[in-house]
């Protein structure tokens, strides 16, 4: 099976990456994190203060919202080479990814509304600055579960060459148990929980970072060594 | 800590041999589904007093009250924790209906809306509440658009999951290798109506047509509970009575005893 | 298909008791309400089904008989007939919501639209069930009588609905 598709596919990650990384660097609302304690006033007086920087942010982050989807939509691909007896953990995996991927389109929808309008009732606009920090913070749950679905779908493939190292799967099960903390945000305001946190921010978003490397290497490799190797149409 | 019971110690000892249960994957996936259920059904009923929901035309002190209750922010973090399981949970659908003889774009389309509907009618709405809990000191009228919000999405959140039930239940009703009952088929077209049923939630603010109202909340969700007993169990049937040899990874077939080597390959 | 009818039969059923039990609790409203309602459309159509009905009945008889020119010309006038029902039902529906009286008016409009409204698309879809048994008589060899019955049995119940419908929220006094 021509596996060009594929290695095209994962090939665009290494610029979505950039690009992420650009946005994450250039981000007033991330360097640093907005705290949680500020007022609505002082919410609505930092947006107003930094309308080029997040609309521009929100604009780019609007158009590559979807380009890790390629990268995920290739380890779903993976996920039913591997002969389980059904197409279950593709599924899950996919509808997770579509998920999420929703949830953080939305927080950057609350950013740029936010600075849209910087007049606005400073209570609307902190409203609309916690409704981004809860879209941003809720893929947790989706990267957490997609994880275990992948993960679970490595420790079932009993090939004699396994498509990925075992690992591979350790890597994102551990992943879970360091995403999981940043869920924790939304109960509070200060401290290493909180939104702007050392676990719930730097540790989640390095998490995440390290994973899409590593998936990426992993993925090219698998998709290297798929030769011939028939796939389960999910 | 609310985790997903995937945590996969006892397969990684089968890693090296050939599993025993070879249905493993989905017997899995299906199990997180009570859990999950019973999770959700915790989290919105006990913990938070969501549900049964409040009537839209609360007094304003009452809504307020309500909307600043902290339960609502531990329910937000448990959901946050788990909503990744709802996928899993349509992935069992999705794996019956890849069994049947239709098109696949009957379960592309529940897929799809699977998608949609876990954020626009599940994650959104608990959100809409956990907001006016993060932070005291918002005014009434926000707390109550939030409030709205929260309730309208969650139970008026219709056509996301028409698609769903249509592409099922005519999967089920065009089937012709039996994978499900066809009465089945018939009670999903009927979850297909209580979305038709509920959508005046977003009309009425009081009396049985409100989003707490007898006929669109009680009797619709009445229907649609049982539904989702009934298709589990039906599921579960379904997977146990899979036959083995129309696995994905199903064994090989014993060649003839004339033939037979000492080495055999493995799939 | 059986099982389908007497389900719908009670969800149907379920909100006549409803309305009823809320017609008992605002009487004046409803009664005044009622007379709002355009109740020569409402005959016309309980007419028009009653009439695409007998002819369902009839084309399942003639399939039964074997006599598919027969039955597929009374399975077209029954689509015809069944065709008006939804297109009247605009010229009901479009002038009460041009005068203001829509599903938020009062609680007997709320039943009123949503009632008939389920119906609707029951008719809507039993219009395109109707097709598909067109098409399966007009097909060359015996047609499938099972599902011409199966699409026979959906449309009198369709047909049944209305006539509680009609009589509760339209003749009711």
């Amino acid at each position: 099976m021509n596996t060009r598709g594929q290695r095209i596919l994962l090939w665009t990650a290494p610029p979505a990456v950039a690009l992420f990384v650009l946005a994450y660097l250039v981000f007033p609302v991330f360097s640093p994190p907005l705290s949680p304690t500020l007022t609505p006033d002082q919410v609505a007086a930092f947006f107003r203060g930094n309308v080029t920087g997040i609309l521009g942010v929100a604009i780019l982050c609007n158009l590559i919202a979807c380009s890790l989807v390629p990268l995920f939509a290739v380890t779903a691909v993976q996920i039913s080479r591997v002969a389980t007896s059904s197409t279950v953990l593709t599924y899950a995996y996919v509808i997770c990814v579509g998920v999420g991927t929703t949830a953080f389109i939305l927080a950057d929808y609350c950013w740029g509304m936010a600075a849209f309008r910087p007049d606005r009732d400073p209570q609307l606009i902190s409203l609309l600055n916690d409704m981004a920090w809860f879209f941003f913070i809720a893929p947790v749950g989706t990267i957490m579960v997609q994880n275990l679905c992948f993960a679970l779908s490595v420790y079932l493939d009993d090939r004699p060459e396994p498509i990925f190292p075992r690992w591979v799967a350790h890597f994102n099960v551990a992943t879970v148990g360091l995403l999981a903390p940043g869920a924790f945000s939304i109960l509070y305001k200060s401290g290493p929980l909180a939104w702007n946190g050392p676990l719930s921010f730097t540790l989640r978003l390095a998490t995440f970072a390290v994973y899409i490397a590593v998936m990426f290497w992993a993925l090219l490799r698998a998709v290297k060594h798929q030769g011939d190797d028939r796939v389960v149409l999910a | 800590m609310a985790e997903a019971p995937k945590a996969p110690t006892a397969s990684a000892e089968q890693t090296t041999s050939r599993p025993k249960n070879r249905k493993l994957d989905q017997w899995i996936a299906f199990w997180t589904v009570p859990f999950f259920f019973n999770l959700f059904g915790l989290v919105f009923v006990p913990l938070s007093w969501m549900m049964p929901p409040r009537s839209p035309s609360s007094p304003t002190p009452h809504i307020v009250d309500f909307m600043h209750s902290h339960n609502l922010l531990i329910a937000c973090v448990i959901l946050t924790l788990a909503y990744g399981l709802a996928p899993v949970s349509n992935a069992c659908y999705l794996m019956q209906v890849k069994r049947m003889s239709v098109s696949p774009a009957f379960r592309y389309s529940m897929m799809i809306g699977a998608i949609t509907g876990a954020i626009v009618g599940m994650l959104f709405p608990m959100f809409c509440f956990g907001l006016g809990a993060f932070r005291p000191g918002y005014r009434p009228s926000v707390l109550m658009m939030l409030y709205d919000f929260g309730y309208l999405a969650f139970i008026g959140s219709l056509g996301c999951f028409c698609v769903m039930w249509m592409a099922f239940g005519l999967a089920i009703i065009l089937d012709e290798n039996k994978i499900l009952p066809k009465w089945l088929g018939y009670y999903t077209i009927w979850q297909y109506v209580t979305e038709l049923m509920a959508a005046p939630v977003w009309i009425a603010k009081s009396g049985p047509f409100a989003w707490n109202g007898l006929m669109t909340f009680w009797f619709a969700m009445t229907l649609y509970v049982s539904w989702q007993f009934i298709v589990y169990l039906c599921i579960y049937k379904a997977i146990k009575s899979q036959p083995e040899a129309e696995l994905d990874n199903a064994p090989p077939e014993p060649l003839p005893a004339a033939l037979e080597t000492t080495s055999r390959t493995s799939a | 298909m059986w099982f389908f009818v007497i389900g719908d039969f009670l969800i149907f059923g379920v909100y006549f008791v409803g309305y009823m039990y809320f017609r008992g609790q605002n009487h004046e409203l409803f009664l005044s309400s009622q007379a709002r309602l355009n109740l020569d459309i409402g005959a016309i159509n309980t007419v028009v089904l009653l009439t695409s009905s007998l002819f369902v009945a009839l084309g399942t008889a003639a399939a039964r008989a074997g006599d598919k020119v027969d039955a597929l010309r009374r399975f077209w006038t029954a689509l015809a007939f069944g065709a008006a029902f939804p297109l009247l039902k605009m010229f009901e529906w479009i002038p009460e919501i041009s005068a203001g009286l829509t599903p938020g008016t009062n609680l007997f409009f709320m039943y009123y639209y949503v009632m008939t409204g389920m119906h609707l698309c029951h008719v809507l879809l039993g219009l395109v069930i109707m097709c598909f048994v067109i098409r399966n008589l007009k097909a060359p060899g015996t047609p499938k009588i099972s599902f011409v019955e199966t699409g026979a049995t959906y449309w009198h119940m369709v047909d049944v609905l209305w006539l509680v419908l009609f009589a509760l929220l339209y003749l009711m006094r």
